[in-house]
């Protein structure tokens, strides 16, 4: 419990932070808080989640502080909407790429959500990328945008492609992360508050999606064929979610989409939109693979765990429907 | 009790010296040299003297690079190919629908050259193991002697044992691949042993070297007629152990990450031993529910 207000006050301190320290003080409590949670299973792949989780987050909170130092240095104030000093802004970039899982620094994020439990996967998706977030929002005026930019076309590239043929749930999911997280940067220089909305939308329905595999407790895409056993309702609303998470038009996933091809259309970045739209094709073929082995088909087997006929914990049916 | 001693003395060796010395035929010249060096120049009885160094080995001819090249290129298309047509390789379907599958063969030459052998000569004992493919090409047949004198170097307490494992799976680029059995829950293996008791190991690679020597192994016992056995050992029997010593905390085997699958034999018995294999495959047993053999129970419990 102490570690989940840990969490939460590390957010807090970045999310309300003015003074770059204060910012990078409530990162590295967000860091420390959650490696317990990653290791609680004591399996060494857990551990070894946690390690490589630490090591990242560490080298990427002494970048920020490193950027920091250098524009403090050279402009003499540590206000974070200050930043003036190219490299200190090229430095930090880096550090938020590698917080958030951006890519070229996106090489931890799978491993990791493999190796911690649902509910941690859960938390490392959407409440760890709201601090960094909030950091790049307040900068996003001062960095460079084409560098933004191509890191976040990479992310959508790379989202879609590696995660085509995953098997284990929490990749596809990390996959699906470092995918939407590309949509999200792609569009924080030109309107940040198209990035505020596709985070929100997107922490939505990954709740959804992770609550959901959590009461079936489904690992691999073996256990998610034989979901519609236990909880039939859920598994009709979990295909909703996972087709909202792909960006089809009825649901609400496709809004942000929408909003941020628009807005990029308006700012003539066409040529960009169009690869960003196709780009998330090929994440929609994977979703579409998911909700094809979770719903679609009834496979001729059935599953073999015994436990899994009186569901644990609360269900959460309605979320998904948003 | 008998299997515990055995446990203990043949898995101390092995994690000690067997994947040490298994590993380099394994990774080739690209980790050998560097590893022998890394420990005191006391070269132990049953390794061989350094006949040349790494630098000398260094072929440096532009022909035989363009070729290394377009193989590696070669594999990077196929892995590509691969990646696009579904999980392992396979489409969708039939990884959603397989139940059984065969992982090692043994029908050429080529399929022995996959695994690797090694015995207690690493650390001077005398045990001799050979691999060859059996009748009509139709197994592999691995056979030798245990010995378990102790080789006479002042601090080596046992000794006799055999092993044969498999070179883990490389990529383009001398990437590692590993195999996802994910779909499974039980080892199949058709023997035919002589009733000797074997030991499987199966390793999953980790990423950090501290965790190196962790396996997970559980045991086949043979029945040593001349009719063939088929053996399945689901993978929640399988315990962790590391340089020998099983582990306080246990933990079921993660399916989807492995690296390379070992026989070894070590039952402090001398004399001969013989193991014929057929297939090593893979079984998704739907009439087994165990998840985890071991202390299921929640160790500290909350008060």
């Amino acid at each position: 419990f102490i570690l989940m207000l840990s969490l939460a006050l590390g957010t807090m301190i970045t999310i309300t932070s003015n003074h770059w320290v204060t910012a990078w003080a409530g990162l590295e409590i967000n860091t420390l808080a959650i490696i317990p949670l990653i290791s609680k299973s004591h399996h060494p792949r857990a551990i070894e989640a946690a390690t490589k989780y630490f090591l990242t987050q560490a080298t990427a909170s002494a970048l920020m502080l490193f950027s920091s130092m250098t524009n403090a240095w050279s402009s003499g104030q540590w206000d974070i909407t200050q930043l003036t000093n190219p490299p200190s802004c090229l430095l930090l970039t880096a550090a938020i790429a590698i917080k958030l899982g951006l890519t070229p620094f996106h090489f931890w994020f799978p491993e990791v959500l493999q190796g911690s439990s649902l509910t941690t996967a859960l938390l490392l998706s959407t409440a760890m990328k709201l601090p960094p977030t909030t950091i790049l929002l307040l900068t996003s005026h001062s960095l460079n945008p084409t560098l933004l930019s191509t890191m976040a076309i990479m992310s959508i590239a790379l989202g879609g492609w590696m995660g085509l043929n995953q098997t284990q749930t929490r990749k596809i999911l990390a996959f699906s992360s470092i995918s939407h997280l590309g949509w999200m940067t792609i569009i924080i220089t030109y309107n940040p508050k198209l990035t505020l909305l596709t985070f929100y939308l997107y922490s939505l329905m990954t709740t959804s999606i992770f609550l959901s595999m959590n009461s079936t407790n489904t690992l691999k895409l073996s256990t998610l064929m034989t979901s519609w056993t236990k909880a039939p309702m859920l598994n009709t609303t979990l295909m909703l979610t996972l087709l909202s998470l792909a960006g089809l038009p009825p649901l609400t996933g496709f809004l942000p989409k929408w909003l941020i091809i628009q807005e990029l259309t308006k700012q003539e970045m066409t040529t960009t939109a169009t690869i960003i739209s196709m780009l998330s094709l090929l994440g929609l073929f994977f979703y579409l693979r998911l909700t094809y082995c979770s719903t679609i088909t009834l496979p001729p087997n059935s599953s073999n765990k015994m436990k899994q006929w009186s569901i644990k914990k609360p269900v959460n049916t309605l979320t998904p429907t948003l | 009790m008998a299997l515990a001693a055995t446990l203990l003395h043949n898995a101390y060796f092995c994690g000690r010296c067997c994947r040490h010395k298994a590993l380099q035929p394994l990774l080739g010249p690209l980790l050998s040299d560097s590893l022998s060096k890394s420990y005191s120049s006391y070269r132990r009885p049953g390794s061989q003297p350094e006949k040349k160094t790494t630098w000398q080995n260094v072929d440096l001819s532009f022909k035989k690079s363009i070729e290394v090249l377009k193989t590696q290129l070669g594999m990077l298309k196929k892995e590509t190919e691969d990646h696009l047509a579904g999980p392992e390789g396979q489409s969708l379907t039939h990884y959603m629908l397989e139940q059984t599958r065969v992982v090692w063969e043994f029908r050429s030459q080529e399929d022995l050259n996959k695994w690797v052998i090694s015995s207690d000569v690493e650390i001077g004992g005398k045990s001799e193991v050979y691999l060859k493919l059996g009748r009509n090409n139709q197994t592999a047949l691995l056979y030798g002697t245990l010995n378990t004198e102790v080789p006479r170097d002042g601090e080596t307490k046992y000794s006799g044992y055999c092993s044969m494992r498999a070179k883990p799976l490389v990529g383009s680029f001398a990437r590692k691949k590993y195999y996802d059995w994910s779909n499974f829950n039980s080892l199949y293996l058709r023997v035919r042993g002589d009733g000797r008791p074997w030991m499987v190991n199966i390793y999953t690679d980790p990423y950090f070297s501290h965790q190196k020597d962790d396996l997970y192994n559980y045991f086949m016992f043979t029945r040593g007629g001349p009719y063939w056995e088929e053996i399945k050992i689901p993978f929640s029997k399988f315990f962790l152990s590391s340089r020998g010593r099983v582990q306080d905390d246990q933990h079921p085997i993660w399916l989807d990450k492995i690296s390379t699958v070992g026989f070894t034999i070590g039952d402090k018995v001398n004399g001969p031993f013989q193991l014929e294999i057929d297939f090593i495959g893979l079984l998704n047993d739907r009439a087994h529910t165990e998840e985890f053999a071991y202390e299921t129970y929640e160790k500290n419990p909350p008060l």
